[in-house]
């Protein structure tokens, strides 16, 4: 049995006003700065505490079921001519990774003794993880999601509804998962005295990025271990999808200072990167300031944020977790892109070949798989970050030719 | 005599008429005019003000014609700029601050750049004379305020309540106003939420009040006329500009 997770500083953690070079910070109203220096001050508290972490793996154990496997996909391995495991986040209570971050978080609600919850949500992963957890430690909860998303993700909807969560679809702008945002911040600003924002990704002011990057660290932690356990070494890629970007970060975190492992973002192409539809904010993008913090962004020259797209939901945003664009500017991580099309493939071939139905958004880090033209006897790992469930009607519409 | 600024979406409805619109309401009570830049995604604002910045944005704003705007009002009216940090930051502080600076602008309100990511722009605006305006905000201790008001200058923008522009909420600001006084002799302006109605009782112990929701509101009436609107903006700014100095 591995050692509890317990985060560790790492030569990546951000300065103490929480910039990860020029990226990150907190830009936001006056009025959420006291909330985000009691919530900073909270966090440093708990960061290595380990009576909190006993109290997070209890829940990560029992209730979750970590620690979620590393399966050796042997099928696409073979096609592939490499060894292929993927690490199953989508085996988790709720369907993805996105519980382990809320969670902490949610305990973290209970500490500062606060009893209402609000969070956004794109495909509505995060949503029902905070509504599931608001459930379980009796928090009044609240989330936003824009009325796009909304319509795509019905059962998400409900699902958010049964579990006594009230459910505010978004009408302004592009509604999606970045105005979900500014309104959950409007939300916030207004009730900063007596609400928790838990924010899903590794996004917004400090500390978010970190927090949320040390909550989903246990990804990489587990993945580390298990491969050593398995393969007696260290991958040579390790590959995860990126919308803000926390399956990744969490993955990638246990493997980013070996030099002998490539970490490999894979941003949303949409209908192609030549195309305005698509969500690679890093690789089209440039930096400015959305959401409370430093980042690259889609935007166009005069700094209006523009709509990102993508098929899933999840990666459906303009912006990306301000860590990774210092990772980009610095060489750290590799990104790259897969086009809608591409990740529908990747969706139908990992069903079909070794019975497992990935979320949209893991699909994509599939799909890289066939892109990469040095994978021969390659050990790769890929976060499969969540499960297709979510996806089922908007897939049986896009698929219905397909399968007749 | 207690100050009136006003805030207008710059653009909205379109570019001459926000220069009638803040030269004729720098003739009717208003001291300074903040001549809003808008943002697809202006998280301080609420409703009213959102709606005039997409307005603005579906009929083509674009930043110069900021600059435009403010070569034509800033000499006569004094003149600062209200917008998000991405809006000023896509153009580059360094070339925009002493940009601002020649042409007159005296200071940037600027809602989601607090205190702590101003350091290194304070010399940039201090050196070109124009102000980066500081807020204090409702949720702050007395320790807090000290930190943030340390290099205040032209006025501090105190937000009445904790929440977005134009709400009707409304927070005891007595102690708060003490707790300002107590470190700083700039002038303390309270904005969000004021109108007629409220002004009097917003303007309590402070210098004056910041306008913003209750113009937007008249500028969104479609049944009025460009001459009727610049009437009804003026008529109001008298009217608040006689309540708050009552």
């Amino acid at each position: 049995m591995q050692e509890q997770y317990l985060p560790s500083a790492s030569n990546f953690d951000p300065d103490t006003l929480g910039h990860f070079g020029i990226f990150g910070g907190r830009y936001v109203p006056e009025t959420l700065m006291p909330a985000l220096l009691d919530l900073e001050k909270e966090y440093e508290k708990i960061r290595f505490d380990k009576d909190f972490w006993d109290e997070v793996h209890y829940y990560l154990k029992d209730y979750v079921g970590r620690p979620s496997p590393l399966y050796f996909a042997k099928n696409i391995s073979d096609e592939l001519g490499a060894k292929i495991y993927l690490k199953r986040e989508d085996l988790n209570h709720t369907g993805a990774h996105k519980v382990n971050n809320v969670i902490a978080q949610g305990l973290m609600a209970k500490r500062l003794g606060m009893k209402k919850v609000i969070a956004e949500t794109g495909a509505g992963q995060h949503g029902v993880a905070t509504a599931t957890i608001c459930a379980l430690l009796d928090l009044e909860c609240e989330i936003f999601m824009g009325a796009k998303d909304v319509a795509r993700q019905e059962l998400n909807v409900f699902r958010m509804k049964l579990l006594g969560a009230k459910v505010n679809a978004v009408e302004s702008g592009s509604r999606t998962l970045k105005d979900a945002m500014n309104d959950a911040i409007r939300h916030w600003v207004t009730n900063a005295r007596d609400t928790f924002y838990i924010i899903g990704t590794v996004a917004g002011p400090h500390p978010y990025p970190m927090m949320v990057r040390d909550f989903q660290a246990i990804i990489g932690y587990e993945a580390r271990a298990q491969i050593l356990e398995k393969e007696n070494r260290l991958p040579d890629h390790v590959i995860a999808c990126i919308g803000g970007g926390s399956n990744a970060i969490g993955m990638f975190q246990h493997f980013i200072e070996d030099k002998e492992v490539e970490c490999i973002g894979i941003e949303a192409g949409g209908h192609g990167i030549e195309t305005d539809k698509h969500g690679c904010s890093l690789e089209k993008g440039r930096p400015g300031v959305l959401h409370g913090q430093m980042s690259y962004l889609l935007q166009d020259e005069d700094g209006q944020i523009l709509e990102a797209h993508s098929i899933s939901a999840g990666l459906d945003y303009p912006g990306i977790g301000p860590e990774h664009a210092f990772h980009k500017d610095n060489g750290t991580i590799s990104y790259d892109h897969v086009t809608d099309d591409e990740a529908m493939d990747a969706f139908v071939w990992l069903s079909q070949k070794e019975g497992i139905i990935p979320a949209f958004e893991s699909a994509h880090a599939i799909a890289h798989l066939k892109k990469m033209p040095n994978i021969k006897n390659k050990l790769v790992i890929v976060n499969v970050s969540g499960r297709g469930d979510k996806d089922m009607i908007q897939a049986q519409d896009i698929l219905k030719d397909k399968f007749l | 005599m207690k100050k009136l600024v006003a805030y207008i979406t710059s653009t909205y409805p379109e570019k001459s008429f926000s220069i009638d619109l803040a030269l004729a309401l720098g003739e009717n009570g208003v001291d300074s005019i903040e001549l809003g830049v808008p943002f697809s995604d202006p998280v301080a604002d609420g409703p009213v003000i959102e709606k005039a910045n997409h307005l603005a944005l579906d009929s083509g704003f674009k930043f110069t014609d900021l600059l435009d705007i403010s070569e034509a009002v800033a000499k006569k009216v004094d003149t600062l700029w209200m917008g998000y940090f991405n809006s000023f930051y896509q153009q580059n502080l360094d070339l925009l601050i002493p940009k601002a600076s020649a042409l007159g602008v005296s200071g940037l309100i600027i809602p989601d750049l607090p205190h702590e990511e101003t350091h290194k722009y304070s010399e940039l605006f201090s050196s070109n004379n124009v102000a980066n305006i500081s807020f204090v905000a409702p949720t702050d201790s007395n320790k807090r305020i000290k930190e943030v008001i340390t290099d205040s200058t032209k006025f501090i923008y105190l937000v009445a309540y904790a929440g977005i522009t134009g709400s009707g909420q409304s927070e005891d600001l007595q102690k708060i106003i003490t707790d300002i006084r107590e470190y700083t002799t700039t002038p303390t302006y309270v904005g969000f939420g004021v109108n007629a109605k409220t002004a009097k009782d917003k303007v309590k112990n402070v210098d004056g009040v910041i306008v913003g929701s209750a113009y937007i509101d008249i500028l969104l009436k479609d049944s009025l006329s460009y001459t009727q609107k610049i009437e009804q903006c003026s008529a109001l700014s008298l009217e608040i500009k006689s309540k708050i100095n009552e």
